[in-house]
């Protein structure tokens, strides 16, 4: 597998673009497929779809009218045994084959929310087993009705949730048929035709509501907040964090990016809060009673934020403060702690520690900056 | 990096083109109920006791398709052509294998028609409708649909046209008559010779009556025969008829004289076509009534 992707990404001049990859890919099935045809010329009536004129077709070989039967053929040689079993083979690799980019897409289309795993691996069975059964049952009658029979016995009964999942199992369900009839070709170009236009659509996100703001629109400035920066200053928002969440977490993440400008204050105002201070107890109720005294002694104002109820480990309280400019983390922390009478089992100042030391070291580099100039 | 994908695609179509091919039937010819048929053919040929009292050596059932089979004619390389009777559809048969070649239609739609009969002059195909109108035209590859020329002998008002075929003696063709308007044929056969050197109606346009009489007609307790196809034995030059109604074959002479009458066997329900190989094989088509559409070999002379 390293040796064919290898071969797609020397082929494709190392490009990573999924449309020239796949291009390469068919380019490969193709030239490989010319090649047999070219020297295994008995693969031919795999190409050409001889079966399925056969069978769609009135009979080449006319009914024998004269003899009750037909005329007996003799006995298939070992040799012809072997071309059957050996064309057999090459039509279900080369179901194989042609599937395999399909999944690609699938999985490449289908990423996140919407990938599974089930459609997936079912997309590379399905179009062989399909293929075999036509296979099997030719222009019988009969073996048509007895499948029928075979498969009405056999509950297989599976909800898709997305209607493009069941576009993909009926392109597998084609191309097992294409290449059940011995039609390699249109199986192939059924094959080919889907994925391009698939990746098409996927890439330029065709039919979406020009009303419905896409996540990219509506989460852009909270992404750009959570961006880091390069090295002119630039932001560099992270693309794969923001394809990565679910609405629920991007939800989740608002809320924490309102509770972080609450904390910071609106702009060119001095903020409210300027700390958030942990407290990890076990017992929340007495810990609140104790610690709270406290908080309104050694700060200007404070409001509990968030309670975190944990099974296994220590309970979490977080209050929002602003400090006084008299009490420093350390008479804080202390503070806190001894307030608690054994009912705390720690307590941290986390970004009023964060802020200063970012404003702290602004101040230095522009200072830096001063002296350079 | 653009144009060297365009370049590097352009080979792969190029190779791909390269690699297309057509279909054929070889598969089919070379397959062992058809190898096993022609040896079949080949030894009832030779063998001198086979096909006695008429009895055929051959029959292939034809496809739905050619249910309403109409005239058989024999090109010069030997491949059986039939055509069918209400649409301007040819389809060749090897007849030796019992395979179906291939299928071609005159005209971009295929024509529609009362086609009654088809010839062959060299590499040129005749086809007769039963109001007298010949259309000419050349014999098309696998699905193709053929340009036509389309003539009209005018004579419609004399008889109804079942059968043709073409006379190389005279450079001609003849042109069967089912049913004859004149009174006076009426217990006679009629054969109209439509002459191709000619370049008007009236020198290109003979006569050839064969009278029946009683010798033929009363020993058998017919009043007269419609003959539903037409052709000449290559190695005698005779006229061959078929007769569909009267289930009766007869042969004629070029100068009129009946060599012989002869009754076709009961499985010949409705025999709307007739021709005859140069290795002496009759071929004889049978549109579908009770049983289906088919063609029946028979070694010829008939024994």
């Amino acid at each position: 597998m390293g040796f064919f992707t290898r071969l797609i990404s020397y082929m494709s001049f190392g490009s990573s673009h999924p449309l020239r990859r796949l291009a390469t890919y068919y380019a490969v099935l193709l030239i490989l497929g010319f090649l047999l045809f070219k020297f295994v010329p008995q693969f031919d009536s795999l190409l050409t779809g001889e079966r399925l004129a056969r069978l769609a077709d009135p009979p080449s070989l006319l009914q024998d009218g004269l003899s009750s039967g037909q005329v007996q053929a003799p006995a298939a040689d070992l040799q012809s045994r072997l071309m059957f079993a050996l064309s057999t083979a090459f039509l279900l690799l080369s179901t194989l084959a042609i599937m395999l980019p399909v999944t690609w897409v699938y999985m490449s289309a289908r990423s996140g929310h919407g990938h599974n795993q089930s459609v997936v691996q079912a997309l590379i069975v399905l179009p062989m087993i399909v293929a075999g059964i036509v296979l099997i049952v030719s222009n019988s009658l009969a073996l048509a009705f007895s499948l029928g029979g075979v498969v009405a016995a056999v509950r297989f009964r599976t909800n898709l949730s997305d209607a493009r999942d069941i576009v993909f199992i009926f392109l597998a369900i084609a191309v097992g048929f294409a290449d059940g009839v011995h039609e390699v070709t249109i199986a192939l170009i059924l094959s080919i035709i889907f994925n391009f236009v698939l990746v098409i659509i996927w890439r330029y996100d065709f039919g979406r509501s020009v009303l419905e703001p896409t996540a990219a629109a509506e989460w852009t400035e909270p992404l750009n907040d959570l961006a880091g920066k390069d090295k002119s200053g630039n932001k560099v928002p992270d693309r794969d964090l923001a394809l990565a969440l679910t609405p629920k977490k991007v939800e989740a993440l608002a809320e924490r990016f309102d509770r972080v400008r609450e904390l910071l204050g609106p702009n060119g105002k001095k903020p409210r809060y300027n700390a958030i201070v942990t407290i990890a107890t076990s017992d929340i109720a007495e810990a609140q009673k104790n610690v709270e005294p406290a908080l309104d002694k050694v700060t200007k104002r404070w409001k509990l934020d968030e309670v975190v109820t944990n099974t296994g480990k220590p309970s979490e309280l977080y209050y929002i403060v602003r400090t006084r400019k008299s009490v420093d983390r350390d008479a804080l922390l202390t503070a806190l702690r001894t307030s608690g009478n054994g009912t705390i089992e720690n307590a941290d100042v986390e970004i009023g520690d964060a802020l200063a030391v970012e404003k702290v070291e602004e101040k230095r580099e522009r200072k830096k900056q001063e002296q350079d100039v | 990096m653009t144009a060297r994908w365009c370049g590097a695609w352009l080979g792969v179509c190029l190779i791909a083109a390269a690699g297309c091919r057509t279909r054929d039937l070889s598969a089919v010819e070379r397959s062992p109920t058809a190898v096993a048929r022609e040896q079949r053919l080949e030894k009832a040929l030779a063998d001198r006791n086979a096909g006695l009292d008429g009895q055929p050596i051959a029959r292939w059932v034809l496809p739905a398709a050619l249910r309403e089979i109409s005239g058989l004619v024999i090109t010069k390389s030997g491949n059986l052509l039939v055509q069918g009777d209400e649409v301007g559809e040819i389809w060749q048969l090897d007849y030796r294998r019992g395979i179906l070649v291939k299928h071609f239609s005159l005209g971009d739609k295929a024509q529609r028609g009362d086609f009654e009969g088809i010839t062959v002059v060299n590499d040129t195909l005749y086809m007769l409708t039963s109001n007298g109108k010949i259309y000419q035209f050349l014999e098309g590859a696998e699905d193709a649909h053929v340009p036509f020329r389309m003539f009209d002998t005018g004579l419609k008002n004399m008889c109804e046209f079942e059968g043709i075929a073409f006379d190389p003696s005279i450079n001609s063709l003849l042109l069967a008559c089912k049913h004859v308007h004149e009174k006076d044929v009426r217990d006679a056969i009629l054969i109209f010779r439509w002459s191709l050197a000619g370049d008007t109606t009236t020198n290109r346009l003979s006569k050839l009556v064969v009278p029946l009489g009683n010798s033929v007609l009363g020993s058998n307790g017919w009043k007269t025969l419609h003959p539903s196809d037409i052709t000449v034995d290559p190695v005698t030059g005779n006229y061959v008829l078929l007769a569909s109604l009267e289930k009766a074959m007869i042969e004629v002479t070029p100068a009129g004289e009946v060599v012989f009458v002869r009754l076709l066997a009961r499985t010949h329900e409705q025999a709307e076509g007739v021709a005859i190989t140069k290795d002496s094989i009759l071929i004889i088509s049978d549109e579908a009534k009770q049983s289906p559409a088919a063609i029946t070999l028979y070694k010829w002379p008939l024994r």
